[in-house]
């Protein structure tokens, strides 16, 4: 990509002094990328093995968290307990899977400013963006506070979601404007599907919440498919959805909802709740 | 030239049929062997030219053309070797998986191989096993996914009936609809989409799809990357008898997911893996898991629990087998040069993990767990009693060494037969061996290993078995046998890896392609 050296100078050269917000058309990327192809990422080898103390330093805590060490999900393979992981005093309890800019999770944070919320993109370049926003919102509102609860990561969430989170750790999940794919050979691409839908469900807690939003109705009924297919979720129903923030939120607040509703287009929401596993037949 | 045998399985007597014979499957290229170890001989032997005679009526009327006819030009221009071998518990089946996707299913009536269903999956499968119910087969593919399907495929379905496949397979077309594209004008935000819109719009009918494969599928489970091996697990919890499914995949996961008909629920994983994992292998009657992959290391889990107990390294294995009457003397000497050659190998693929019959120092019956490193002429060996060990001290493992590469493994009794690349005429490509606890006192659990002669006599036959077409070059036949090392992840480039499968433009490696 011939673009990104030049944009990083003009990036660094423009930025000012700390605190000031950075600007989207130094970090803009293409909108595709592909979750099959074996990009440079990095993930953790287990949940336990993240430090997350690097995303929310304000959380940080010297003393063991209230992860409880006993739990095998989430020690770390090492049976000699050799390396030790520096901790947060809580777990990441909101996920936005493919945050983009970041527009759902800056108008979420400040709403429970003790959940920890977390963005997961694709894109470097947008999770660049999505850091240094973090960063500067925090300085700007340090008195307050505000904005220490939230931050991005860059991962690929089709392969490697259970590298990030144990297993009930999640109580939302938001997908907003997911890539449509739209050709029948790519569909296994899409965000969602039966068999992506068993790994949703492994992180969400029961009772938790998958909330989905797009402007393409194809990828609107795939989904409502989809999660209406697999065992482990029901369709939230319309009044129940009309208490909850979070939908309003997700309708208004990402850059993908503000550009479809600038061309007059329709959002269709879903949301679906996560059920008790029944037991083993 | 000679072909090496590429898969085993074994056939023995069942405790509901204790009056049969051991008998031997020994897949050569693309034809099935069955030797019979009672007679000492090779009682039936199936090759794809048989095939196309016996075309099975459970065809749709539809597809029963197609099939005809792929048979019989795959059968002339290069018949598909048999990659995946296996039996039923009841020992009256057999299942093979072909080079062209294909799943077929033998019966063993009479002593004789009769093939009598064949069915093209979707993705060439990488793992395969038969249920213990008998009737019902899991097959994992490249793809990701863990298809079930019934041993025996039903009779043709009714003409226009919908197939059960519980997945997103495309629609049926049927005759010509109107294109009607997914993307509207309110959706399509740019101008060079937007120009692909209209194009789109002013496109009169869809082109036929391809026909979707119409016989009883049901997607279980899938991963998104590259699935290599799936192992069904039994668990005794409470009295109640559970059934778990285990998956490997390249990404490094292992993945434990309830049986069907639950198999949609994950209970855990098993992470920790720093490169792909390649091979699973539960050991019987515990809750242990041992993988292996990409790494120098196995690693042994308690997979209920989704905790690891301990790794075992490869590089360490400390004693050295010497094996009587094998021509190994040669070997020996430069002994060190077959471990020191693993422990300078940066790259070790494992491509077997076995648990075979041992004896202990008491005659009491024992296991042992043999593993395979991808091109090396020998198998580590170790008992499985070591792998409960967690004290921080890794169990010594002992190298067989062998002639050649060993490709797979088969237990017959007591005794365990082993298949090797030979490729020269004159070179076994098959040993058997009995394995037991070296005599005194047993610090590092020492092995011993023994040839079983009367075996080997019975075993004959086979070895000496000419294989009448023989094409089979060098690269081909390593393309079949050593296919391992290439699951390795190379990092720092963007590689069409999957995605290549179902993407023939290229698309992969996408950040800079156009997509429309």
């Amino acid at each position: 990509m011939a673009g990104a050296p030049k944009k990083r100078q003009k990036r660094d050269e423009s930025k000012q002094e700390e605190g000031q917000m950075p600007q989207k058309k130094f970090y803009r990327q293409r909108a595709h990328a592909n979750p099959f192809s074996d990009h440079d990422l990095t993930y953790p080898a287990s949940p336990a093995a993240m430090d997350w103390s690097q995303h929310y330093p304000a959380f940080a805590t010297t003393t063991p968290s209230s992860i409880p060490t006993h739990d095998p999900r989430t020690t770390p393979p090492d049976p000699n307990n050799e390396i030790q992981v520096p901790q947060i005093s809580q777990q990441v309890q909101i996920a936005d899977i493919g945050c983009g800019f970041g527009g759902l999770l800056f108008a979420l944070a400040p709403k429970m400013p003790s959940t920890l919320i977390l963005g997961l993109e694709i894109r470097t370049s947008v999770t660049e963006f999505v850091q240094e926003k973090a960063k500067a919102l925090r300085l700007q509102h340090a008195s307050s506070g505000l904005y220490r609860n939230v931050s991005c990561i860059r991962a690929n969430t089709m392969k490697f979601l259970p590298n990030f989170f144990v297993k009930g750790q999640l109580s939302k999940i938001f997908l907003c404007f997911p890539d449509p794919h739209f050709k029948a050979r790519k569909h296994k691409a899409r965000i969602v599907s039966g068999t992506l839908n068993s790994e949703y469900a492994f992180v969400l807690a029961a009772g938790g919440r998958v909330y989905t939003i797009t402007d393409v109705e194809d990828l609107h009924l795939w989904i409502a498919k989809h999660f209406e297919g697999h065992a482990s979720f029901e369709r939230v129903g319309e009044e129940e959805l009309e208490g909850d923030e979070c939908v309003e939120t997700m309708r208004r607040e990402t850059e993908e909802g503000k550009k479809v509703e600038r061309n007059g287009g329709r959002k269709f929401v879903v949301v679906f709740r996560r059920l008790e596993d029944p037991p083993c037949p | 030239m000679q072909r090496p045998y590429q898969c085993l399985a074994a056939i023995g007597p069942t405790p509901r049929n204790p009056t049969s014979n051991f008998h031997l499957l020994a897949a050569c290229g693309p034809r099935l062997l069955l030797l019979s170890l009672d007679e000492g001989g090779i009682v039936s032997e199936w090759s794809p030219a048989d095939a196309v005679a016996e075309v099975p009526e459970d065809d749709e009327d539809g597809g029963g053309e197609r099939p005809k006819k792929k048979q019989k030009t795959a059968a002339q221009a290069k018949p598909a070797n048999i990659i995946k071998l296996t039996t039923s518990c009841n020992e009256q089946y057999v299942v093979a998986v072909t080079d062209d996707k294909c799943v077929r299913v033998f019966s063993l009536v009479d002593g004789k191989l009769r093939e009598i269903s064949q069915r093209c999956m979707p993705k060439r499968p990488c793992a395969i096993q038969v249920l213990p119910d008998n009737t019902t087969i899991i097959c994992g593919d490249k793809f990701g996914d863990v298809y079930s399907l019934p041993l025996h495929p039903e009779p043709a379905l009714e003409a226009g009936a919908e197939p059960s496949v519980a997945t997103e397979t495309t629609p049926e077309i049927k005759g010509k609809q109107a294109f009607k594209p997914s993307a509207t004008n309110l959706t399509v935000h740019t101008q060079r989409n937007r120009k692909s819109l209209e194009a789109q719009m002013a496109q009169k009918a869809f082109s036929a799809k391809k026909e979707p494969l119409k016989f009883d599928r049901k997607v279980l489970l899938g991963h998104v990357s590259m699935l290599t091996d799936v192992a069904y697990a039994i668990r005794n919890v409470d009295g109640a008898e559970r059934r778990y499914i285990i998956t490997a995949d390249r990404d490094e996961h292992i993945r434990i997911s309830r049986g069907p008909p639950q198999s949609h629920i994950i209970e855990g994983y098993c992470l920790g893996h720093k490169e792909f994992v390649s091979k699973l292998c539960i050991v019987p009657g515990t809750d242990l898991l041992v993988s292996g992959g990409g790494e120098s290391e196995l690693y042994v889990w308690d997979w209920a629990a989704f905790t690891l107990k301990g790794t075992i390294s490869l590089c360490d294995a400390a004693l050295s087998m010497r094996v009587p009457g094998m021509n190994e003397l040669s070997k020996l000497d430069s002994n060190g040069s077959v471990q020191d050659s693993i422990s300078a190998k940066k790259d070790i693929a494992v491509s077997g993990l076995w648990v075979v019959p041992c004896q202990a120092q008491d005659d009491t019956k024992e296991a042992a767990l043999l593993v395979a490193v991808e091109r090396v002429p020998g198998l580590y060996v170790l008992p499985t009693s070591k792998l409960h060990v967690v004290d921080g001290k890794e169990p010594g493992l002992t190298l067989l060494n062998l002639d050649h590469p060993p490709i797979d493994v088969a237990c017959i009794g007591d005794s365990f037969v082993v298949t090797l690349d030979a490729r020269e005429e004159g070179q076994d490509r098959i040993r058997a061996f009995k394995m037991r606890h070296a005599p005194g006192p047993t610090q590092a659990g020492s092995m011993e290993c023994t040839r079983d002669e009367e075996l080997e006599e019975k075993l004959r036959c086979i070895n000496t078995h000419a294989v009448t077409d023989s094409g089979a070059e060098a690269k081909a036949l390593d393309d079949l046998l050593y296919g391992v090392a290439n699951l390795r992840k190379r990092r720092g480039w963007v590689e069409p890896g999957k995605a290549g499968d179902d993407d023939p433009d290229g698309e992969a490696g996408a950040e800079d392609v156009a997509e429309d």
